[in-house]
């Protein structure tokens, strides 16, 4: 029995310990709540995935989303925004434990993450007046007749491949186009949509699921290239899409590469390396190697706090002004009265088309249409680095 | 079964009585009354917390049934929740069928497909069979993707609020009664389950199944019936997380989510319904606690970087530890206690 007592003993004195240093540390964000502009504080809670499968580029987007909110809180021409941002792991239990803790602090608004946790909240943000952004951009979630309280704050998944097919077609007419997706929800949110629009252009389209686990997409390549494809659309995360443009360059196919959102990023290019060179990308926020006004904000901001927006990448861009849209909610909410889930909403639907400063299309949502922007940049790889290729341009 | 001392069983029922001392029904008692107060005093994010503990009671006492009583090992628990799930949230959702008539299709769905995937089991054995159910994972959570007719496919299904005798139950604490009354009637079926012929029937076939079959137990059919009633509460639990969360997507049912079944009733103890209840609380409320710990820590600059590295390596320690010190699980750990204070002040 000693050892157990030992055990039990050891127990406590965690127990207790760290009782005694969580007491010490929870004074400290009341007296960092300078300014003198406190005269409302709303609560906002962020959903993010810092260590689970994803991270490597959530992690970017949340530190957008944070780093707006200090510099918004800093200017202070708004309410004050007290985000409470955490790790959900990419696990939709967790989010969901999460989102009820947030529901329960009394946040008027959530930041989200991913499929995951945006489709599983979904019933709950309904049920719960709350307004909902994420960095899930697909078509199901732009109808406010099904989720009146999720926004798309960008150029929906299926709007990309609509986009990203009217370029093929204007490049070649009548080209084969392979359709590289992640096996999952995600992944073949666009697919519908791309096949009807390369009906309508005349171009052949094909789509190749890519499993979670493969380490290489030689097979599918294969059959890629008996269909004739000259084009391939990815609509995945950066890592695999390397990977699957380093098997087109090792296997010498002649096929260009066209990423939607989350193939398009810094980390695609160092990732691919020369394999990259050529990739087109429909990007709704631009990369942060083409610059326009609308990056100077996070770029002094990162500056001033010690930071590198080049280092952070588009995602930081891409979070920064998720969170820039719902703060402009907030404030008009604010104006009006009392800022709740529901006036957030009717502010957000009733604004003008919100300018990011040429770092995507503007942004505008209606009562009838939660599909913030209509359009995107196409940009493209050049000596390393994403480049301006194209213009704004509309699905049409 | 070990029991007070001076207390003498003088007939076959006498011995076979769930509670023997004045003991333990007073911690019945106590465990009832910690249940009804529980919700009183929690804070709303552990009250999200404890419905999702109830809710993996009843799914680990179903997988106990199978894995801890009969010996099947089973990878398939993750699609059998969303066969549970999808099949509540579909004729709630499509059909409109009041809530309870749609959680009992659930189970008799589930377990029908329990059945199905459980006929290997008539041939194989240990890691073969787990192989075999991985399968099931596999196939289920394929079809459930891709059956876009009927699943929807790639988006998620939404569920209307379910509705009870005309009182809509929406909201945590409402939820927290309706999960503690099916989580106990689960937990007394199972253990009366295991006081029956079919749960001796259960055991011996676990312990030997060629001896089983010897002294007349049919292995065919008893192991399909542990599949089926296995899979029964399985579905309960998986109809309960689609009316819960009135949502239902795949990426809830994925094969983490039968790893950690497993290690909830590896944790609380093979074959044992309370270890089943003690294991599903254990894995959830242990990380969300490691969760809290960290936020209240947070404020130690130098432990920032590596915060998500130590969450996700305490709970993985924890498992190991507790397997090195007690193999058998916390129900074990909770045995032990108890005799040693009915025993004290001596050792034996």
């Amino acid at each position: 029995m000693t050892s157990m007592q030992t055990r039990a003993t050891a127990a406590i004195a965690a127990v207790v310990l760290a009782g005694a240093m969580s007491a010490c540390g929870s004074d400290d964000d009341k007296s960092s709540a300078g300014g003198a502009n406190t005269k409302q504080t709303v609560k906002v809670g962020g959903l993010f995935d810092l260590s689970g499968p994803t991270a490597d580029v959530s992690t970017p987007y949340s530190e957008g989303v944070k780093g707006f909110v200090k510099d918004y809180n800093e200017r202070g021409d708004g309410p004050r925004i007290e985000l409470t941002a955490e790790d959900y792991k990419y696990d939709v239990a967790v989010a969901e434990r999460l989102y009820s803790r947030y529901k329960a602090d009394g946040v008027v608004a959530v930041q989200g993450w991913g499929t995951g946790d945006t489709e599983a909240l979904r019933g709950k943000v309904t049920a719960d007046r709350l307004p909902f952004m994420s960095a899930s951009y697909a078509e199901t979630l732009t109808d406010p007749k099904q989720t009146p309280f999720n926004f798309v704050a960008a150029t929906s998944y299926s709007d990309q491949m609509r986009l990203a097919l009217e370029w093929v077609g204007e490049e070649a007419q009548g080209a084969e186009v392979a359709s590289f997706h992640h096996d999952s929800p995600f992944g073949e949110s666009p697919q519908e949509a791309g096949k009807a629009k390369a009906k309508v252009l005349g171009l052949g389209f094909k789509t190749y699921a890519m499993p979670a686990e493969a380490t290489d997409y030689v097979p599918q390549l294969r059959r890629a290239k008996a269909q004739g494809a000259k084009f391939v659309v990815i609509q995945n995360v950066s890592t695999p899409a390397a990977q699957l443009a380093k098997n087109i360059d090792e296997q010498g196919l002649d096929m260009k590469i066209v990423c939607l959102n989350w193939c398009g990023d810094e980390l695609f290019v160092e990732l691919a390396g020369k394999a990259a060179d050529g990739a087109v990308g429909v990007l709704p926020f631009g990369p942060t190697s083409v610059e326009a006004d609308g990056l100077a904000p996070p770029r002094e901001f990162l500056a001033k706090n010690g930071g590198n927006l080049d280092k952070e990448g588009l995602h930081y861009v891409q979070g920064w002004y998720t969170m820039a849209l719902m703060a402009e909610g907030i404030k008009r909410a604010a104006d009006q009265g009392k800022v709740t889930g529901d006036a957030i909403r009717q502010a957000l639907e009733a604004m003008d088309a919100f300018d990011t400063g040429g770092v995507s299309a503007p942004v505008d949502f209606t009562a009838q249409s939660h599909a913030g922007m209509k359009g995107s940049k196409l940009y493209e790889v050049k000596d390393g680095k994403w480049a301006k290729l194209t213009d704004l341009a509309s699905v049409s | 079964m070990a029991s007070a001392t001076g207390v003498y069983h003088t007939s076959y029922r006498a011995d076979l009585a769930l509670r023997h001392t004045r003991a333990e029904y007073f911690r019945l008692a106590l465990a009832l009354a910690t249940i009804a107060a529980l919700p009183f005093v929690v804070s709303p994010y552990w009250l999200t917390v404890l419905n999702q503990i109830g809710i993996a009671i009843i799914g680990a006492i179903g997988l106990n049934l199978l894995v801890g009583f009969t010996g099947q090992i089973s990878l398939g628990q993750g699609g059998f929740l969303a066969v549970g799930a999808y099949t509540s949230g579909l004729l709630a959702a499509r059909a409109g069928l009041p809530f309870g008539l749609d959680v009992a299709c659930a189970m008799l769905v589930t377990a029908a497909m329990g059945t199905l995937f459980g006929l290997p089991a008539l041939r194989l054995k240990g890691l073969y069979l787990a192989i075999a159910t991985l399968a099931s994972q596999q196939i289920i959570l394929w079809v459930v993707t891709h059956w876009d007719a009927v699943t929807g496919g790639t988006s998620a299904l939404v569920v209307p609020p379910a509705e009870l005798l005309g009182w809509q139950i929406y909201g945590d604490m409402a939820w927290y009664w309706v999960i503690a009354f099916c989580a106990g009637v689960a937990t007394l079926a199972a253990t009366n389950l295991m006081r029956t012929g079919i749960g001796r029937a259960f055991v011996a076939i676990r312990d030997h199944d060629v001896a089983a079959s010897v002294i007349g137990v049919d292995p065919f059919r008893y192991k399909l019936l542990a599949f089926f009633i296995s899979s029964a509460f399985v579905g309960l639990a998986g109809a309960l997380t689609a009316r819960y969360n009135l949502i239902v997507t795949w990426e809830r049912f994925t094969l983490d989510v039968s790893i950690l079944y497993l290690a909830m009733i590896i944790v609380g103890g093979l074959g044992s319904v309370a270890g089943a209840i003690y294991g599903a609380a254990f894995m959830i409320a242990v990380p969300v606690w490691i969760e809290e710990l960290s936020r209240s820590l947070s404020s130690l600059a130098f432990l920032q970087p590596d915060l998500p590295a130590i969450q996700q390596l305490i709970p993985g320690l924890t498992i190991v530890l507790s397997l090195v010190f007690e193999p058998r699980g916390i129900a074990r750990i909770w045995q032990r206690i108890k005799d040693y204070f009915r025993l004290w002040p001596f050792r034996h």
